[in-house]
C-alpha cells in the first residue's frame, strides 16, 4: 500500500470515532429536529449509518475482494 | 389458565425449543477442544455475525438500555457509539490475532500474551482475572432473566427459583454443545429479539401516542433537558459520555468470549466484512431507547434498579399475557445465550491456560474438554452467587465489566505493534490499570464526570511505557509484530 493510501486508511477510520466522541458537545442540543428526533440522537444515529461505508472504503483501498 | 401460567409457558416454550433445535444442530459433531472452544475455525458470516454481534442483544440491551433510557435520558446514547467505534477497532485488530491464533493454534485469549511476550505467570494472571471479570457479565444476564420471569409471572411466582431452574438448563445447554451450540442458539435468539425490539420500539408508541416522532415531542414538552447531556464535569454529562464510550469502544473485544468468537473465524477477511456492515445492527438500540421514553411516559415514577423494568411494566399492564410470555421468552433468550457464551469462555481461560498448561492437569483433548465441561458449572454457580448478594442496575454491572477488561487492550495492542515491549511492562501496568480501578470504583471518587476505567486505563498505558523504556531491550519477536 502507498504511503498516501495509508494515510487516507487512517483518516477514514479516525473519522467515526471522533464525530462520536470528541464533536459531541458541538451536537449537543435538540433543535434542529431530524425526522422526529433530537439532534444528538440523530447525530449518533447518522454516524452508526456512515462507519459501514467509511470501513467498507477502507476495505477496498486495502484491495481486498 | 392464568394470566402468568400462559405466559410462563410461552417463555418455557421458547428457550427449550431453541435449546433443543441447537443440541440437534450439533448432535453429530465430534466435541474436541478446538471444537468446542473455538468451532473448529470454522464459521462463516452468519455464525461469525451472531457471535460477535451477541453483546448487542444481551439483557442489557433489551432492558438496561431502555432502563437507562427511563431513568438517565442522554447519556444512554453512550450504548449506541461504543458499539460502533469497538468495531472500527476490531476491523484492524481481530484479523491480526485472528491470524496469530490459526497459525500457533492458540484457543484462548491467555494464550496470546504467552505467545507474544512468552511469559506464563502473565499468561496465568490474566486467565484467572478473565475468569473472575467474567463473573458479573453473567450477573448481569441473571439479573434481567429474574426481571422477565418475574414480570411473565405477574408476580405470582417465585422468581429466584425459576431463574435457578434457566441457569442450571443453559449451564447444561454449553456443557453439552459447546461454542457451535451457541451460534446456533444465537440465530434463533438473534431473530426472536429483533421482533420482541421492533414491537416496543415502534408499537408501543404508536398506540400511545401516535408514532415515535410524537412522543419524543411529547418527552420534551416534560422533560426540556432529557435528550440532551449536561454541559461541564458533573455527573453524567459530556466528560463522562466521552470518556466512557472510549473505555467501552476500546475493551468492546477484550472479553475472553470475544477473542474466542474471533479465533472461530474461517479467515481474516471473513472478520472484517462482519466489522463493516455491525454497527447497522446497533441502529435497532434506537428502538430499545423509544420503548424506554415511552414507559417514563405511561408508568412514570420507577427508581433505581426498578428502571430496568420499565418497558416490561407496560407490556405487562397494557397488553395480553401471550404478548408478554412472547416478549419475555425473547428477552430471557437475550440473557441466556450470551451468558452460554461468557460460561464457556471464562470456563476455557481457567482449564487451558490454569489447570492444564501450569498445573498440568488435564492436558489430554478428551480430559481437557471435561474440564471445561465441569468448569462451566463452576462460573455458573459463582455468578448465581454474586446475583444473590449484589443489586445494582444492569448498566453498573457492564461498566465494572468493563472497568477490568479494557485493561487488557494494551497488552493485545502493543504486542501487534511494538517489538520492545515486554511481560514485564504488560504486567505492571495490567496490575496498577486493575488497582486503580477497583479503588476508584469502590471508594465512588469524582473525577470531574472522567469514567475511572477509562483513567486506569491511561495509568496502565503510562505504566507499561515506561517500564517498557526502563528495562533492557529484549530480542526482537517473530513475523506478528508490525504495523496494524
Amino acid at each position: 500500500m502507498t504511503r498516501t493510501r495509508s494515510i487516507v486508511r487512517w483518516v477514514l477510520a479516525l473519522v467515526p470515532p471522533f464525530m462520536l466522541t470528541a464533536a459531541i458537545p458541538f451536537a449537543n442540543r435538540v433543535e434542529p429536529r431530524i425526522a422526529g428526533l433530537p439532534f444528538l440522537l440523530a447525530w449518533i444515529v447518522l454516524w452508526l449509518i456512515l462507519t459501514p461505508a467509511f470501513l467498507a472504503c477502507i476495505y477496498r483501498l486495502e484491495g481486498r475482494p | 389458565m392464568t394470566p402468568a401460567a400462559t405466559a410462563l409457558s410461552i417463555v418455557a416454550l421458547v428457550v427449550l425449543g431453541t435449546i433443543g433445535f441447537a443440541l440437534y444442530a450439533v448432535r453429530r459433531v465430534e466435541m474436541d477442544p478446538q471444537q468446542y472452544i473455538v468451532g473448529g475455525r470454522s464459521f462463516g458470516t452468519l455464525f461469525l455475525w451472531v457471535l460477535l454481534a451477541g453483546e448487542v442483544y444481551t439483557s442489557f440491551t433489551f432492558l438496561g438500555a431502555a432502563g437507562w433510557a427511563y431513568g438517565k435520558g442522554a447519556p444512554a446514547f453512550y450504548i449506541l457509539s461504543y458499539g460502533t467505534c469497538g468495531y472500527i477497532l476490531g476491523y484492524f485488530f481481530l484479523p491480526k490475532v485472528w491470524r496469530i491464533g490459526k497459525e500457533r493454534g492458540l484457543l484462548t485469549s491467555p494464550d496470546f500474551f504467552l505467545d507474544r511476550y512468552g511469559s506464563r505467570t502473565l499468561c496465568v494472571c490474566v486467565a484467572i482475572l478473565q475468569f473472575f471479570l467474567v463473573v458479573p457479565y453473567v450477573t448481569l444476564q441473571l439479573t434481567g432473566l429474574q426481571i422477565l420471569l418475574s414480570m411473565a409471572g405477574y408476580g405470582e411466582y417465585h422468581a429466584k427459583i425459576a431463574v435457578g431452574i434457566a441457569f442450571v438448563l443453559i449451564a447444561l445447554f454449553v456443557f453439552t454443545a459447546g461454542l457451535r451450540g451457541t451460534a446456533w442458539a444465537s440465530v434463533i435468539k438473534d431473530a426472536l429479539v429483533l421482533g420482541a425490539v421492533v414491537f416496543a420500539g415502534i408499537f408501543i408508541p404508536m398506540r400511545f401516542f401516535g408514532s415515535p416522532g410524537a412522543m419524543i415531542g411529547r418527552l420534551l414538552e416534560v422533560h426540556p433537558h432529557w435528550l440532551t447531556l449536561s454541559t461541564g464535569t458533573k455527573g453524567l454529562g459530556i466528560t463522562w459520555y466521552v470518556s466512557t464510550v472510549l473505555l467501552t469502544s476500546i475493551g468492546y473485544y477484550m472479553g475472553p468470549h470475544s477473542i474466542a468468537a474471533a479465533y472461530s473465524a474461517r479467515d481474516e477477511n471473513t472478520i472484517r466484512r462482519n466489522a463493516i456492515f455491525l454497527p447497522i445492527y446497533q441502529i435497532v438500540l434506537l428502538l430499545v431507547f423509544f420503548a424506554g421514553f415511552a414507559a417514563l411516559l405511561i408508568v412514570p415514577g420507577l427508581h433505581g434498579s426498578a428502571v430496568d423494568q420499565s418497558f416490561m411494566l407496560v407490556v405487562q399492564r397494557f397488553y395480553p399475557p401471550w404478548v408478554l410470555g412472547a416478549i419475555a421468552g425473547a428477552g430471557a433468550l437475550a440473557a441466556l445465550v450470551p451468558a452460554s457464551a461468557l460460561l464457556l469462555g471464562a470456563a476455557s481461560v481457567l482449564s487451558k491456560n490454569v489447570i492444564g498448561d501450569l498445573l498440568g492437569i488435564a492436558t489430554g483433548d478428551r480430559a481437557r474438554t471435561f474440564v471445561t465441561r465441569l468448569l462451566v458449572v463452576v462460573v455458573a454457580a459463582m455468578a448465581l452467587y454474586l446475583w444473590l448478594v449484589y443489586k445494582t442496575t444492569l448498566v453498573n454491572l457492564l461498566l465494572l465489566y468493563y472497568n477490568g477488561v479494557t485493561q487488557f487492550m494494551p497488552g493485545f495492542v502493543f504486542a501487534l505493534v511494538w517489538r520492545r515491549v515486554g511481560a514485564w511492562g504488560v504486567g505492571a501496568g495490567i496490575g496498577a490499570g486493575m488497582a486503580v480501578a477497583a479503588y476508584l470504583a469502590y471508594h465512588s471518587i469524582d473525577l470531574g464526570g472522567i469514567n475511572p476505567g477509562f483513567l486506569a486505563l491511561l495509568v496502565n498505558v503510562a505504566l507499561c511505557a515506561t517500564v517498557t523504556l526502563l528495562t533492557p531491550n529484549r530480542k526482537p519477536a517473530g513475523d506478528a509484530a508490525g504495523s496494524l
